[in-house]
């Protein structure tokens, strides 16, 4: 069970499932805190199902990566057609993305607060700028994850 | 617990983590011996990267919490901005060094 969990295919497929959920927390959160309402069930679990998709998308991401990209991956697009796509866009994906975790935690401890304590904060939005930085963050490093795929898949072609 | 000191103290810490993984990247792709400290520390720079990242957040919350004697509704504003602001520049700064690192600028 563990071999088939730790296989090449079903980590990527864990950290790009885990992530999508991440970012779906997350637009689930930016609607709750635009909603004047502050639902405070709502708003702190969809931040508490963010940030531990994002974690969960961080740990089966890099061990990934750690285990099998630079061995196996890596090479082919260095040597393919798009090198590019390794040295540009993973560099910077896998830096960025260690961006989130702090950035989901300062999320999830606006959700701790009372709608009165909000609204005397007025951070309405600053708070859904945030959230929507979170957001696209995720979008982008998603893009970028595509892209190189797409030049192991393609690059020696 | 002090809600807004949380959130203000989450949010530099968060700024400080992000300058941090930017600066000590682009050191370490400059500079070998920094990143073979770092391949060293973990067996692989990313891992030790993430791992001291998360341990400076953690670390600068508390300090933060600590030491912060009163946070306000413009401490709280500012320092989300500037985690804002940080995280888009962090972004832009490791795309354009990798850019130009690939393009043999430097």
């Amino acid at each position: 069970m563990l071999e088939i969990l730790l296989s090449k295919p079903v980590l990527i497929g864990l950290h790009l499932a885990f992530a999508i959920i991440g970012i779906d927390a997350f637009l689930w959160l930016l609607g709750e805190i635009k909603n004047d309402s502050w639902r405070k069930a709502r708003l702190y679990w969809s931040a508490i199902v963010g940030v531990t998709a994002f974690i969960l998308s961080w740990l089966s991401g890099g061990y990934y990566y750690v285990k099998y990209y630079g061995g196996l991956v890596k090479p082919i697009i260095q040597k393919g057609l798009a090198p590019w796509a390794h040295n540009i866009i993973m560099e910077t994906k896998e830096h960025i993305f260690l961006f989130i975790i702090p950035l989901a935690l300062t999320a999830l401890f606006i959700t701790f607060l009372d709608k009165e304590e909000f609204e005397k904060l007025n951070i309405k939005w600053v708070s859904m700028i945030l959230v929507v930085l979170i957001v696209g963050l995720g979008l982008v490093i998603g893009a970028m994850g595509f892209t190189i795929s797409a030049a192991a898949r393609w690059g020696v072609q | 617990m002090n809600k807004p000191k949380l959130i203000y103290s989450s949010a530099v810490a968060s700024s400080l983590a992000i300058v941090f993984v930017a600066a000590i990247t682009i050191v370490a792709e400059l500079q070998v011996p920094l990143k073979d400290w770092l391949k060293s520390l973990s067996g692989h720079h990313w891992v030790s990267k993430g791992i001291l990242s998360f341990l400076l957040y953690v670390v600068a919350v508390f300090v933060m919490y600590a030491v912060t004697k009163n946070v306000d509704r413009k401490k709280t504003k500012g320092a989300l901005w500037v985690t804002i602001i940080t995280t888009i520049l962090g972004s832009l700064a490791l795309l354009t060094f990798f850019t130009g690192h690939h393009l043999g600028w430097y």
